[in-house]
């Protein structure tokens, strides 16, 4: 009898534990494409570049890596989890109280290696060292990374690749907030058919 | 060494028959938890398999003095031998690197006029010049080891504040 329970117990608790690893799993892979990421993050220049990149599915076979892939840690699944909920929440408030026009892009990109998360990159870059396609300056000045890794002057991959998943991105941000008076003519057009395709036609985003 | 696993399997046969269901949990928890260490410790050790140092010029605090770098290269810890790689190791007798030099790294003249893009409907990009095209060769404005000078300066001083920033990189 008593043995019975147990695997009765053991059945029912396996069967709970899936139900819960499949509702996470389809919860995390569903917010974390693109298409959902935008709604909340206010990233229209950003989006539209991705669109153009390699990154964003413009290459020969189309593959296309998801917002998440690169802007959330790799590392553990709970670092995952936990900043990809703190970020969430963080844009959330932006989009409903914040004022889209009050972010300054260019500035931020500063600290772009601390939110490209190398570990994301490194996943499908596995021979980033050694790719003997890439050119002899590319390999030494990965050597340059990896020596650097674990110290205080460590580098991250979009310390060197600018605008790496986002191709154009400094031509995208300067039409939606042009650095410099003589941009700003036609730059409203522009931004509207830009954010047409985005959005879809009539949108105000 | 085959007679050693032998001996080690009959004697844990011995174990299990006599501890029974608990001692064979234990030990195939045990099992997994020494094999889990080893990937993990295997996995390390392919990460840090790849790190080698170059060669390196050592910089002294005289020497960045003399050749200051620019702020967008200091934040990469740039060492001389990045640039002047196959110039011997006295950095007085390094050379200029020219157009091909930076270009090894920042790409090609075509992907840093894409970059500033934008400005080409306006006929203002720096990069693709309204009047030379990609012509320009990089150090006509921009200096590694001293300051830069905006060459559209020399005659647009007027109305390049609307175009673009005064200070070149």
């Amino acid at each position: 009898m008593k043995k019975k329970i147990f695997i009765l117990i053991l059945f029912v608790g396996v069967i709970i534990g899936l139900i819960i690893s499949y509702i996470s799993y389809e919860t995390i892979t569903r917010t974390g494409t693109a298409k959902f990421c935008v709604i909340c993050h206010e990233m229209a220049p950003m989006r539209a570049s991705f669109d153009q990149d390699v990154h964003g599915g413009t290459g020969k076979t189309g593959i296309r890596a998801n917002c998440v892939d690169c802007h959330l840690p790799h590392n553990n699944l709970m670092n995952y989890i936990f900043t990809k909920a703190k970020n969430g929440s963080i844009e959330v408030g932006a989009h409903f109280f914040g004022d889209v026009d009050t972010f300054d892009w260019q500035n931020h990109r500063e600290g772009r290696a601390k939110f490209v998360f190398d570990d994301g990159c490194k996943k499908c870059h596995t021979n980033y060292t050694t790719n003997e396609k890439f050119s002899a300056k590319a390999r030494q000045m990965h050597q340059h990374y990896n020596a650097l890794i674990g110290t205080d002057k460590e580098l991250g991959c979009a310390s060197c690749h600018a605008e790496v998943g986002h191709h154009g991105l400094n031509n995208m941000l300067n039409i939606y907030k042009p650095e410099h008076p003589l941009y700003e003519k036609g730059s409203e057009k522009e931004k509207l058919k830009i954010n047409e395709k985005l959005y879809g036609k009539g949108s105000i985003n | 060494m085959i007679l050693f696993f032998y001996t080690l399997t009959m004697k844990l046969n011995y174990i299990f028959k006599k501890g029974g269901m608990k001692v064979r949990i234990l030990f195939s928890l045990l099992g997994i938890f020494i094999f889990s260490l080893v990937s993990l410790g295997a996995a390390n050790k392919i990460s840090t398999a790849l790190v080698n140092e170059s060669t390196v010029v050592p910089i002294t605090h005289e020497l960045r003095e003399k050749y200051p770098i620019k702020p967008h290269h200091a934040k990469l810890s740039l060492d001389c031998i990045h640039c002047h790689d196959g110039q011997g190791k006295d950095p007085e007798k390094f050379e200029a690197i020219g157009d091909e030099g930076c270009l090894a790294c920042h790409g090609s003249k075509q992907k840093v006029a894409l970059r500033t893009g934008f400005m080409d409907s306006f006929h203002t990009n720096p990069h693709n010049s309204f009047h030379d095209g990609l012509a320009y060769h990089c150090d006509d404005c921009h200096q590694v080891h001293q300051p830069s000078k905006n060459s559209c300066l020399e005659c647009h001083e007027k109305e390049l504040p609307n175009w673009m920033k005064k200070v070149t990189p």
